[in-house]
Formats: C-alpha cells, sequence, structure tokens
C-alpha cells in the first residue's frame, strides 16, 4: 500500500507562506493498493492536485468520503478526472436518515455554489452508503464504523495483506469520557485502529487550545496520543491541523507530541505530524507492481 | 472484542456527565451501564455488577407494582423500548441492596440509527424527590 498526503488541513484551505511546510489543502489521502487500484480518503481541496496528478489516463477511482462537511467535500467540483468520460468513480459515503448520498453531495456540487451540477458530470459517477460490514476493493478489505464527531461520520480501516492503514481525520473520542480508564470497546474508533500498521488521525488542537472547543468533534494533542497508545497503532501521523497553526506552530506542537509520546512509553519515531505530499509506504505479503498517484 | 456502536458510547458519556439515574441496554436487552447516579439508588456500583442479561436484571431489583406484586419483565419500559421502538413510561418500586424500597418513575426511549435500533435508555425519577419539589435525584 502507498499512501499520499494531498491536503492535511482541516476546516478551511490555509494556504500562505506561513502554511508552506505542513500544506493549506484540507483533507484528502491517495491510497495505492498492492494490485495499482486507486483510493481517494476524502475529497477536501487536496483532491485538486491527486486530479492533476492522475492526467488523463482512463481510471477507476473509489472515493471514500468520511463525512460531508466542506472541508471533505469542497475538491470535488474541482477534481479534473470527474470531467473526463473514461473516468469511472465510486463515491462512498456515511447514510444518513435525512437523505441519500447523492443528494446530500449535490447540494454542494449545484447553484448557486456550484456552476456545474452532478448529473452533467461526464465521468462516469455512482454513490453508495458504506455498509455496516466489511466489504472489498480489489486486494483490500475496507470497514467503516461511526466515530464521534459532529453528525454522521465514519472512520475507515484498509486492510491489504499484512498491512492496515486507519483514517479517522475528523473525532473526539474523549468527548466526555477519560480515554485513559474507558474500557477499549467503549472507545470511539477502537477496532479500526486497532493495531493497525499507520494511524492517522485528528491532531487539530493543542491541549491548551482544547478547553473552548469541547464537543466540535476534534481532539487535543493527549486524547490522540492516549487513543494511539491505547489502539496499539505502530505509526501514527496527526492529522486535521487547525487553520490557525502556522508551520512555526506545528514544529512546536510536533515537538509536544513526541515529548508526550515517549512519556507514555511509545516507541521512538512513532509519532509524526502529517505534511502535505509526505509518502508512505506500506509493505504487503506480496509485493505487486504499484502505480504512482 | 466487539465495539460498542457509537451511539451506545455516546449515550454512555452523556449518562455519566447526569446526575439523574439511567439505565442503558443494548439491542439484545443487555444492561451494559448504568451511571453513578443510578449505582447510589440502587446501592450497588455498575463497576461492581458488570454486564447483565435480559433473563437477570429485570428480576435484580424487583420492580413491583403498588400491591408488592412482581412487574412482569415483558411490561418494564427499557423492554418495551427496545421491543417495540417506541418510548414507554411506567411507576413503580425497586428494593436497593440494603432492602429499602423507592417509588419511582421510569421514562424509557428506544435509540435508532439508520442502521435500526441499537438499544435503548430508562431514565428514573424518584417519586420522594420529585413530590418534594427537590427535582431529579
Amino acid at each position: 500500500m502507498r499512501i499520499k498526503l494531498w491536503g492535511t488541513r482541516g476546516s478551511i484551505p490555509a494556504p500562505g507562506p506561513e502554511t508552506i511546510r505542513y500544506g493549506g489543502n484540507t483533507s484528502c489521502i491517495g491510497v495505492t493498493l498492492s494490485d495499482g487500484s486507486l483510493l481517494a480518503l476524502d475529497a477536501g481541496s487536496g483532491i485538486r492536485s491527486l486530479g492533476l496528478a492522475l492526467g488523463e489516463e482512463p481510471a477507476r477511482l473509489h472515493i471514500l468520503l468520511t463525512h460531508l462537511h466542506l472541508d471533505h467535500i469542497q475538491g470535488l467540483a474541482f477534481f479534473a478526472p470527474a470531467f473526463l468520460p473514461q473516468t469511472e468513480i465510486v463515491i462512498w459515503g456515511p447514510a444518513s436518515p435525512e437523505a441519500a448520498l447523492r443528494d446530500r453531495i449535490a447540494r454542494y456540487i449545484s447553484a448557486p455554489l456550484s456552476p456545474v451540477e452532478v448529473r452533467e458530470l461526464p465521468c462516469d459517477v455512482s454513490f453508495r452508503h458504506c455498509p455496516e460490514t466489511d466489504w472489498e476493493i480489489g486486494p483490500a478489505r475496507i470497514r467503516a464504523a461511526s466515530v464521534s464527531h459532529r453528525g454522521p461520520t465514519l472512520g475507515f480501516r484498509i486492510d491489504d495483506g499484512d498491512s492496515s492503514l486507519t483514517y479517522i481525520p475528523d473525532h473526539e473520542p474523549a468527548l466526555g469520557a477519560d480515554l485513559g480508564r474507558l474500557e477499549e470497546d467503549w472507545i470511539s474508533g477502537f477496532s479500526l485502529a486497532r493495531d493497525t500498521s499507520l494511524l492517522i488521525h485528528d491532531g487539530q488542537y493543542s491541549d491548551a487550545e482544547y478547553p473552548k472547543h469541547v464537543g466540535w468533534g476534534h481532539s487535543a494533542l493527549r486524547d490522540s496520543l492516549t487513543f494511539a497508545h491505547r489502539t496499539g497503532a505502530e505509526r501514527t501521523i496527526l492529522f486535521h491541523h487547525d487553520p490557525l497553526h502556522s508551520d512555526d506552530f506545528l514544529d512546536g506542537l510536533g515537538a509536544e507530541a513526541r515529548r508526550d509520546w515517549a512519556a507514555l512509553g511509545g516507541k521512538e519515531g512513532a509519532i509524526e505530524l502529517g505534511a502535505e505530499r509526505g509518502e508512505y509506504e506500506l509493505p504487503v505479503r506480496a509485493p505487486s507492481p504499484i502505480a504512482t498517484v | 472484542m466487539t465495539q460498542k456502536p457509537l451511539e451506545l458510547i455516546l449515550a454512555r458519556n452523556l449518562m455519566s456527565a447526569l446526575s439523574t439515574p439511567a439505565f442503558l441496554v443494548d439491542e439484545g436487552g443487555v444492561l451494559v451501564f448504568y451511571n453513578e447516579a443510578a449505582g447510589t439508588l440502587l446501592g450497588r456500583r455498575f463497576e461492581e455488577l458488570g454486564t447483565v442479561g435480559p433473563d437477570e436484571w429485570g428480576s435484580m431489583f424487583g420492580p413491583f407494582d403498588a400491591s408488592g406484586a412482581p412487574i412482569p419483565y415483558d411490561d418494564l419500559p427499557l423492554v418495551q423500548a427496545v421491543r417495540n421502538g417506541r418510548p414507554a413510561h411506567a411507576e413503580f418500586a425497586i428494593r436497593s441492596t440494603d432492602g429499602v424500597s423507592h417509588s419511582v418513575e421510569v421514562s424509557a426511549f428506544p435509540i435508532l440509527t439508520v442502521h435500526g435500533s441499537q438499544g435503548a435508555i430508562a431514565v428514573f425519577w424518584p417519586k420522594q424527590a420529585h413530590s418534594n419539589g427537590a427535582g431529579p435525584a
């Protein structure tokens, strides 16, 4: 499995000289499975760059949306492959009692917010609610589970061979709970992240910032670290950076994370802050040719 | 380990912060949590008791009707909320571990999600406290 971070920011794009190293694009991760199948996790503004990198070759792509907050879908209308008739896109997302996934996304890709309507996209696009049980894409087994955030929100686990990627970008598992003491089965997202090879997790707030944002659906640093430690994730990338956090601030937050991680007894080098265009490779049992996203 | 549904996790977290006695059962009717206030009412903390199957918890602390007769399990509001997917309300008495009887009003409501019922919550209102105008215990 090959993973590339195309957007690491939360809430709203934050481009500028002060965010150039960690990036200003909102949530999007490209995943290339061991057979070359392509996934995009969320469609924040980072998916625009992913689309440009794919070029005009015929492509079949699965987009897995954790939820429909704007910072996770705003790149859809600017995803170049969606405007190519040879592209096939399957969009997966959370079910809602309110309306079907297609109709909820169409609220954004329609007037007056967008000059294009979903029905006008020349690609072959379909919309599917994530099932309650595991399903397969190429060689990977995908699992989606509801996690603690505002509104219907999913986390994903992707198992490909011996490796697994867990993606929970918007998550407040410590809301009303003491993560350090709670039983494992009562922790939001725990089964998704248990013993995962790579955990990409919400790390929006510093511990000092969090008290003013309780209930907003995001984690304090200490809670992200506790979650990562308790689940036994081999490696963790803190993600969904607050738009107010400059590169310098995030450098300091990263240092704090490494110090606190060590205090928890975590393995050195197993915690880091996600930076746009960062690439990771997770070995699989039977190596296959890998296409670069 | 089977992960609890998110709706139960959030319900437990909310109940943990309440001073109103509250009980939580899963979709199978298993008592999976009650809060500290409920533990005070019953005389036993949930951490001491642990999860209790549907064939046990209904008779552990009563409940009894006004004449002192046991109330059938099927008639309990929590059971009705899980089975029928509708809110239910009743008045009865329970007996705590110290043998003291407590008259309570009970309101139960189902936890319904896009994936169907995930369980139910019951809130107990001690009648003595209520009649004293002191509000819920």
